[in-house]
């Protein structure tokens, strides 16, 4: 009786968490595929002026750990060979070869995928002692300066010694010669090494970053932060204002420890330029290339690797047994009246290709002329099958009118109704009729109202780009919604409407 | 709110739509005894193997070829009712009570002429009316002639008495009366009163009318309860046997009051509506757990599960 059923629930059910768990923990795919927009489109163009035959060039280029994910990395390199390099935590595309004089053009482009929330797996650094550029007077004075947040805790430590970048030493203040000595060196070294060298006397280790704001625009120039190390990971410190970085992911460093993010012989390099635009639209892509990239059998499997043209219409595909679900639950827990059961949901289809208010537009219009006919018609006393393709024929005539009015007004919802909707059309016209004279007017308005209303919902689910995209990645989720249908099935409690259809008996009770 | 709303209905026994599909049809009627009830032909043939009466049958067109053949079959009957052998809710059914040189009478005293009727039989024939749209038959039969006890309750039609049959226990009972609303019809989503009987004393008791609780006729303003069904045993009988005709463990019996024939089976329905607790103001939920909590002798002949029937389910 009803355990089977709901055995059967729970076997979809385990075996859709099962697949689920298996592609987010093994396979890594996002757990939101959906994650609001965080996709960027970076490049960076540079000229090369060739003064001397050979020319090599080095540009920081992004690098891809958990929390970022480079896509379609792109180079244009001209004449030159391309080569990337790796040095610690950098990568580095080096451009080099012999070129005719004159000015070559090189570009790399990359969109990249931040994930918010996810970070990289980062290490403990080794401590070098004193940044080189610092002389052997210049750290007796930093020793001196940091002798006082010896006591502290790392990130108390970091805090306070940030904080002294903005003037704050805290009390007691350290002796004015000594200020002014480091006044002298931030002058002469520049805030960022200063600041830099006091975070390693502190024995925090800290390296200059230098790197991109994620936001949309061109830059000639990079910005430099100072990461430090603070015992469990890196934290970001503007050197101007020694504010510590609230979102670490809102920053992408393209060369880090002292490592320059263009290097190149002096002269040859000129009009750099890095330029960022967010992109909306590359989410679908994203996930393609990422999948198409891994050959674990999942992934192969993959619903990713059907050709660009069938993936539209799996995408749409797979959530109709969404909408036969919700429809499944308004008449059996609601209670409420359709035209069948797949009509609505082949409407909600028909909607797509006709936009919403359109597709409601074209189907009372259409449903009201064709009951009109179909009254005009009982008259004629027509066999069935010849007066129900005599609505067909109509129904298709009204398509194509609509299809010229379109053309002639440039409205192209009124040229897609296509293939799709006549056949339901034709059937609900004659429901419609025959339920109008079978159980009135009002009746055959409610259903009417009810089927258009279901088919607007449905429509609104299979257009929701989010769901489309979650059940394309995890097709599995069809499981679930079987599994919900099943113990739908097995729902033989009352409906909402007979609440109100059986009051009299709550009065009795 | 809705779930106090919803313990009222299950304490007072209400059977619902989901339960009645899942719990009852599903579970007590094989698939493989639908057609003998939805079609009335078939219904009519076994009927008259088990030795229940039914109304006589005329004749059945199966073919369009033969639409215009109908009066040779007829004879000079010119009283006769019209249906679709697969027909569902009344839909359909035409009842004539006189001919004319250009056509017929209905009931109502509306004239048909012969074209409208040939037209009208070719739509049955083309499963108009059908269950799921297949072809279907059309079916004259001898027009009614009611037994005058729901004669002041009855605005034109017949009444037919309805009653629910779960594993031969007849368990609830209800007669349908024609209201102008109904157009002579005796169904109650067209409009028809539904009437609860007590199952002991086979009298009329409350009575709805469009989801509403009435005590007098709209249409002729008599009083609807306490009229003394006839032949009621016999017609618990003959519903209780509905079960070793058709199989069918969940099932609607209607059964039509000839003046001269007495009790004659109307037709049976595998899918029998939920609106007769209404008109009884009783739950079959309830009742239906306590056919299955019964000793097992109490199944064993029709005639024992009518006494178990009218001595447990009396309405005090």
């Amino acid at each position: 009786m009803k355990r089977p059923a709901v055995l059967l629930a729970l076997a979809l059910l385990l075996l859709t968490s099962t697949l689920l768990t298996y592609r987010m923990l093994w396979l890594e795919y996002p757990i939101f595929p959906t994650a609001p927009g965080q996709t960027w489109q970076l490049s960076i163009h540079a000229r090369i002026k060739a003064e001397q035959k050979e020319v090599r060039v080095e540009i920081g280029l992004p690098s891809e750990h958990a929390g970022r994910m480079l896509l379609e990395e792109r180079i244009t390199s001209a004449a030159l060979s391309f080569n990337l390099l790796r040095e610690g935590p950098n990568r580095l595309g080096v451009w080099s070869g012999t070129i005719e004089p004159g000015v070559e053009e090189i570009a790399y482009r990359a969109t990249i995928v931040v994930r918010p929330g996810r970070f990289p797996k980062a290490e403990p650094p080794t401590l070098i002692k004193y940044p080189p550029i610092v002389g052997k007077e210049e750290q007796a004075l930093a020793e001196r300066l940091s002798a006082r947040w010896n006591g502290l805790a790392p990130s108390a430590r970091l805090l306070a010694i940030a904080a002294s970048t903005r003037g704050e030493w805290g009390t007691p203040l350290p002796e004015d010669r000594d200020l002014r000595a480091w006044a002298v060196v931030e002058e002469k070294y520049g805030r960022l090494a200063a600041l830099q060298a006091l975070f390693q006397v502190a024995g925090l280790p800290a390296r200059a970053v230098e790197g991109l704001r994620l936001e949309e625009g061109i830059k000639n120039s990079l910005l430099t932060w100072i990461e430090v190390w603070t015992v469990k990971a890196w934290e970001i410190v503007t050197p101007d204002t020694g504010k510590i970085e609230g979102k670490p992911a809102s920053l992408l460093p393209l060369a880090a420890g002292g490592v320059p993010a263009i290097r190149g012989a002096a002269g040859e390099l000129s009009d750099v330029r890095w330029s960022l635009s967010r992109q909306i639209v590359s989410q679908w892509q994203l996930h393609f290339e990422r999948i198409r990239r891994s050959d674990r059998l999942l992934d192969r499997w993959s619903l990713f690797h059907l050709p660009a043209e069938f993936q539209e219409t799996f995408r749409i595909l797979l959530l109709v047994p969404i909408g036969a679900l919700m429809i499944g639950a308004l008449r059996n827990l609601v209670g409420f009246p359709t035209f069948g059961i797949f009509m609505p949901v082949l409407m909600a289809l028909a909607f797509r290709s006709t936009g919403l208010a359109y597709g409601l537009g074209i189907f009372a219009g259409v449903l009201l002329i064709g009951y009109t006919v179909r009254r005009l018609l009982d008259r004629l006393r027509l066999l069935l099958v010849p007066r129900m393709s005599v609505i067909l024929t109509l129904v298709i005539a009204c398509f194509t009118i609509l299809a010229l009015i379109g053309n002639k007004f440039g409205l192209r919802q009124f040229m897609a109704v296509g293939l799709l909707p006549f056949v339901i059309l034709t059937m609900v016209i004659e429901r419609f009729f025959v339920l109008i004279e079978e159980a009135g007017v009002r009746e055959g308005l409610r259903t009417a109202a009810g089927s258009a209303a279901v088919s607007v919902i449905s429509y609104a689910i299979i257009s929701w780009e989010p769901l489309q995209l979650t059940f394309f990645v995890y097709p599995e989720l069809m499981a679930a919604v079987a599994a919900l249908l099943v113990l739908l099935g097995r729902y033989t409690g009352y409906r909402l409407s007979e609440l109100f259809r059986f009051r009299t008996f709550r009065s009795l009770a | 709110m809705i779930f106090r709303a919803l313990r009222q209905l299950r304490e007072a026994g209400v059977l619902g739509m989901n339960a009645r599909n899942a719990e009852y049809i599903m579970r007590c009627n094989p698939r493989s005894s639908f057609p003998l009830v939805d079609n009335k032909v078939l219904t009519k043939t076994l009927a008259q193997k088990y030795q229940i009466p039914t109304p006589s049958l005329y004749h059945v067109i199966e073919e369009h070829g033969n639409v215009s053949r109908f009066e040779g079959a007829l004879g000079d009957r010119c009283e006769f009712v019209v249906k679709p052998a697969r027909g569902s809710g009344g839909s359909g059914i035409v009842l004539i009570t006189d001919c004319m040189a250009k056509g017929f009478i209905t009931q109502s005293g509306e004239r048909i002429s012969r074209e409208d009727f040939a037209y009208y039989l070719s739509d049955i024939l083309s499963g108009i009316y059908s269950l799921g749209g297949l072809e279907d038959q059309a079916i004259f039969e001898a027009l009614i002639h009611p037994e005058p006890i729901f004669a002041a309750v009855t605005y034109q039609g017949v009444p037919d008495v309805r009653i629910v049959v779960y594993r031969g226990v007849p368990i609830m009972a209800m007669v349908r009366l024609p209201t102008r609303a109904s157009d002579g019809k005796a169904n109650l989503h067209r409009g028809a009163i539904g009437a609860g009987i007590d199952l002991k004393s086979g009298t009329t008791m409350t009575a709805v009318h469009r989801s509403r609780v009435i005590t007098h006729h709209p249409d002729t303003g008599n009083p609807v309860s306490g009229i003394r069904v006839l032949y009621w045993e016999k017609m618990l009988l003959m519903a209780s046997r509905a079960l070793e005709m058709a199989g069918l463990g969940y099932l609607g019996v209607d059964l039509v009051i000839d003046r001269e024939r007495g009790p004659l089976l109307l037709e049976l329905n595998a899918r029998p509506g939920l609106a007769i607790q209404m008109a009884n103001r009783s739950g079959l939920l309830g009742r239906l757990e306590r056919v299955d909590g019964a000793s097992p002798d109490i199944f064993a002949t029709p005639e024992s599960r009518v006494a178990w029937a009218r001595a447990t389910f009396k309405t005090s």
